[in-house]
């Protein structure tokens, strides 16, 4: 009799415990907990201590500080700060500019033959992606060795052959920004055309049909009809390219090491360096602060323009 | 012009356009293949030939017998693996619950996962470097790994979610209706059905992870403790410019495994990558 009494508590627990648990695996909070607060140690919480630490004047190497508003100033009175944003607004612009064009190029060429059922495709497609999964660090010494001003330098052999003269690839500091923006633009364009092609894919055949029926050539088709209908997409793919740009540091430290002087030290470098290389840490926690309203503000714009979901 | 002699007039500019893309993609990875094949002597030849005259793999080999270049690769793959596993860890129950639930702030939640991608690692790493360092797991790959997952979760969540999207609720439904909890028809059910949106994100965590230079670069400073990536541009900066043959071959050997994962298993992860991206 205790017995079976025991055995029915302990079943009626274990159905509790069931149902426990049952209710429990039925909130979402359950699910989301391990992320959630994976983010929050190691995303929200250092994100709220770069903006504490850049009102500081603590350094990488002294645990003591006390709080200011210098570092502040100090990073927007340096003579070094606006040709360090120049240059990233070149490099990023440029960059996104290029890949945006140099993307649309090949995701409508590759369509075309994917359409036409041209052979060699897929081959095109797996060496521009090849470029894209490329290591940052292994694109830029790709890159270094292309540029190179030796004698292996790729470009310069090109150009000697076909008898010109040689080009100081990353030795000119107002060409340097630009080889930056070329191995950039290697790499990132796929990442475009990916999302562009799948863009075109969507596009209805029948705008293309009853602009034929009209008597519209290619050129008018692709004005009126395939750039407004990517338009979305190219917003998007603007955004994030930015950014991409904007986070840029594997590729360009192996290319030019941010030189010569600080000709391709863009904002991204330049924070590591006053950080890690000169110990600043509230200097460079206002410039880690600075790369951080720039990246909300990208992505306010990001969610702007995604579609609402239904 | 006829049509049918405009669409092969099309059909040559398409091919001249895919020859023009070759020469771009390719090319740089050509050179350095070409002068990872060379000895010291055809380095310095002006003329540009990419079959070089006496071809070698010696440069490989001496790359390998770098006493530290071994472990580098052995490090990179360890970080890359274990940084995806983590970040699965995290990401499926997450990916489950914004795919199944409809909650309060769920899009805010999808929101809050692309703003975190778009933060650059350098910004959370100059606190979490002190932090590390507080810790003693500076030099440890057990710091270097937590971050590793960190900065993967975002993006495994996301492409996972989009995965699951396109998987029926009504197998999971009728699954409970037959009596299992909902964690068993995850288990039983999803997770099973989910295994190449499972392939795909995590082969792309890990190759991200095989090239994430900025997180070991600032958090180890023992060699032996060295990732790939960083593991190359230590060698980009010791060999001097006669050895470039060497670097360049041990640029080969770092691209290849990341480019041939890749392209083996492409049309998943771009597949996957896409349900994230457009979708939304």
């Amino acid at each position: 009799m205790s017995q079976n009494v025991l055995s029915a508590t302990t079943a009626s627990a274990a159905g509790k415990r069931t149902r426990e648990r049952r209710r429990l695996s039925e909130r979402p909070l359950i699910w989301l907990l391990p992320l959630a607060l994976l983010l929050f140690v190691s995303y929200v919480y250092p994100a709220i201590d770069v903006i504490r630490y850049s009102f500081t004047n603590a350094t990488l190497l002294n645990p003591e500080f006390d709080y200011t508003s210098a570092s502040y100033r100090a990073v927007t009175g340096n003579p070094d700060l606006p040709g360090i944003l120049w240059v990233t607004f070149v490099f990023v612009v440029a960059s996104v500019v290029l890949q945006l064009t140099l993307g649309l190029l090949v995701a409508m060429a590759l369509h075309r033959g994917v359409r036409r059922g041209l052979p060699g495709v897929s081959v095109v497609r797996v060496i521009i992606l090849s470029a894209w999964i490329v290591p940052g660090v292994a694109g830029g010494i790709v890159w270094q060795l292309m540029f190179n001003e030796a004698s292996y330098g790729f470009l310069n052999a090109l150009l000697r052959t076909v008898g010109l003269s040689p080009v100081a690839w990353l030795s000119d500091p107002h060409m340097a920004v630009w080889s930056a923006v070329i191995a950039n633009v290697w790499r990132g364009t796929a990442f475009s055309m990916i999302l562009l092609y799948a863009g075109l894919l969507v596009i209805p055949k029948s705008l293309y049909e009853a602009a034929a029926v009209d008597g519209a050539t290619a050129l008018k088709q692709f004005w009126y009809i395939t750039l407004p209908q990517l338009r979305p997409i190219m917003l998007i793919n603007t955004i994030l390219i930015s950014i991409f740009t904007l986070n840029t540091f594997d590729l360009i430290l192996p290319l030019t090491g941010g030189g010569p002087g600080r000709a391709t030290e863009v904002l991204a470098l330049y924070a590591y360096n006053t950080v890690f290389r000169n110990f600043d840490l509230s200097n460079g926690a206002v410039l880690a602060v600075l790369l951080l309203l720039i990246s909300i503000a990208f992505t306010f714009f990001y969610v702007r323009l995604l579609p609402k979901e239904t | 012009m006829s049509a049918v002699r405009r669409t092969r007039f099309a059909d040559v500019g398409t091919y001249v356009a895919y020859v023009a893309i070759c020469l771009f993609f390719a090319g740089p990875l050509l050179w350095l293949i070409s002068l990872s094949i060379r000895t010291a002597a055809e380095i310095y030849v002006s003329d540009i030939r990419i079959w070089p005259n006496n071809p070698t793999i010696e440069n490989y080999a001496a790359a390998l017998n770098n006493p530290l270049f071994p472990t580098y690769l052995w490090n990179g793959l360890k970080l890359a693996v274990a940084g995806a596993v983590g970040a699965m860890l995290f990401a499926t129950p997450a990916a489950y619950a914004l795919s199944r639930f409809r909650f309060r702030h769920r899009n805010l939640a999808m929101i809050g996962l692309l703003a975190f991608q778009m933060i650059s690692p350098l910004v959370i790493m100059v606190p979490l470097y002190r932090y590390m360092d507080r810790l003693g797991l500076t030099d440890s790959h057990a710091g270097a790994i937590m971050i590793y997952i960190a900065i993967a979760a975002p993006l495994f969540t996301w492409m996972l979610k989009g995965f699951l999207d396109g998987i029926p609720q009504s197998l999971e439904d009728a699954a409970m209706i037959d009596g299992c909890t909902r964690f068993g028809a995850f288990m039983r059910v999803v997770l099973p059905l989910s295994l190449p949106g499972l392939t795909s994100a995590f082969v792309l965590n890990a190759i991200l992870g095989w090239s994430q230079f900025i997180i070991p670069f600032i958090l180890i400073s023992k060699p032996r403790l060295l990732p790939i990536a960083v593991g190359i541009f230590n060698f980009q900066g010791t060999y001097n410019q006669t050895s470039t043959q060497i670097l360049a071959a041990a640029s080969v050997i770092s691209i290849v495994p990341a480019v041939f994962v890749f392209l083996v298993l492409q049309r998943f992860i771009i597949g996957a990558l896409m349900a994230g991206a457009v979708k939304g």
